[in-house]
């Protein structure tokens, strides 16, 4: 089953053309719904006056050598690893939800663009695409169910939604009926998977189209303010005392 | 002088909701991130401004009194067992200040119930538990020698 181009069986139901013009139609909806974040919420206003301050704060200048260092710094530690989380558990659910949506997206767009009718693109697409998909759901599930802070930490009782789960629990819906719909494609279950392919088609327009009420961005604003972290720290402009030698970023958890 | 969180810095790991002995420190709805909840109830205690791994927690000033543009910042570090603190004077001063923390480390207290029940008698001294030994004396002085009427 790993080796089969859902979206060509998606086909059955929709045209490649109109398959095609809804993800175009999806990245604009996330382009703009950040865009409308950033204005909508002072977001961008907010972080141009953080940036000035931290500017007419900072005591030495940086060279072209050391921004890049930063740079490099926050894309391996801050952006790859998801080094500023503290806690192991989170930081290894963000990884797999991360990684495997950007496998999901990147194989996605290559079999709708490229394969959009061959049933049987090149193995290692829809076995990535698989792959992607089950990393989200793995990590996605393990985070709803036992990472969440408002559950583990505020008290709230696990089945309670808050408008800060938007994001995840589409994430899941979107990922569990793509391969709800895979499976029942591939058994013969047509109703079944007609059934399931709305729904996926339904959760993932959900997912991209609500970016200006869901943590959807976040994961671009994350590894801004990472950088500029780190760009206060080497230019004297952060608040924080001197950390002593030999200290640890992340103190011991006690709860 | 309430606490607040910066929501760009809070990672919303959620140590602050834990450590806050006024329960005020609570997860926003929608960001998921940290909030003070009742700011009039903050007991200024930097219990979550310690302990927030990203120091996204701060502590403001009332206008009316506290000097505007100053900061109070802190790093406590439990490995080194060194606390340092950072203070921003309104003249734009900076100094910094470093100590060992004082206090017990964490989890070394023992806990009540490692202790052996009291005696049935002691209900009716005078001394309270543990002592006069938790006090390091050997006994406490008594009045006895005075009497009732003096």
């Amino acid at each position: 089953m790993f080796t089969t181009n859902p979206f060509a069986a998606l086909t059955a139901y929709m045209s490649p053309g109109l398959l095609q013009g809804y993800i175009i139609l999806m990245v604009l909806a996330v382009v703009l719904g950040t865009l409308y974040d950033l204005l909508h919420d002072r977001k961008a206003r907010f972080f141009f006056q953080e940036r000035q301050q931290s500017k007419a704060a900072a005591t030495r200048q940086l060279g072209a050598g050391e921004r890049m260092l930063l740079t490099l710094r926050t894309l391996l530690i801050d952006i790859a690893t998801f080094g500023e989380f503290c806690n192991r558990s989170r930081r290894i659910s963000h990884c797999l939800m991360f990684y495997g949506f950007v496998l999901y997206l990147i194989t996605t767009v290559v079999m709708v663009f490229a394969y959009p009718t061959d049933l049987a693109p090149p193995a290692i697409l829809p076995a990535l695409w698989n792959l992607g998909v089950l990393m989200v759901l793995a990590g996605g599930y393990w985070f709803f169910l036992l990472l969440r802070v408002n559950v583990v930490h505020d008290g709230q009782p696990p089945w309670k939604l808050v408008r800060a789960d938007l994001f995840i629990v589409i994430l899941l819906a979107s990922m569990t009926f793509a391969l709800l719909f895979e499976f029942a494609y591939l058994a013969g279950y047509e109703l079944l998977a007609k059934l399931f392919a709305g729904f996926y088609i339904l959760s993932s327009t959900l997912l991209f189209i609500s970016v200006p009420w869901s943590k959807f961005a976040h994961m671009f604003y994350k590894p801004v303010m990472a950088f500029q972290k780190r760009l206060d720290e080497a230019t004297g402009a952060s608040d924080l005392p001197t950390p002593q030698e030999g200290a640890e970023r992340c103190p011991p958890s006690h709860t | 002088m309430p606490t607040f969180t910066y929501m760009s810095r809070c990672d919303g790991c959620g140590q602050c909701v834990d450590i806050c002995p006024s329960d005020i420190m609570h997860i926003d709805p929608v960001y998921r991130r940290s909030f003070n909840i009742e700011p009039n109830f903050c007991w200024e205690c930097y219990s979550c401004v310690k302990a927030c791994p990203q120091h996204a927690i701060d502590v403001r000033g009332y206008a009316d009194f506290a000097p505007l543009g100053h900061s109070v910042r802190v790093l406590r570090d439990e490995k080194t067992r060194i606390i340092t603190w950072k203070i921003r004077y309104r003249d734009g001063r900076l100094k910094e200040f470093t100590f060992p923390i004082r206090t017990t480390p964490w989890g070394s207290i023992k806990p009540p119930f490692e202790y052996a029940p009291p005696m049935a008698g002691s209900l009716s001294s005078p001394l309270l538990a543990h002592e006069p030994e938790a006090l390091m004396v050997v006994a406490l002085p008594a009045l006895s020698a005075l009497g009732p009427q003096h």
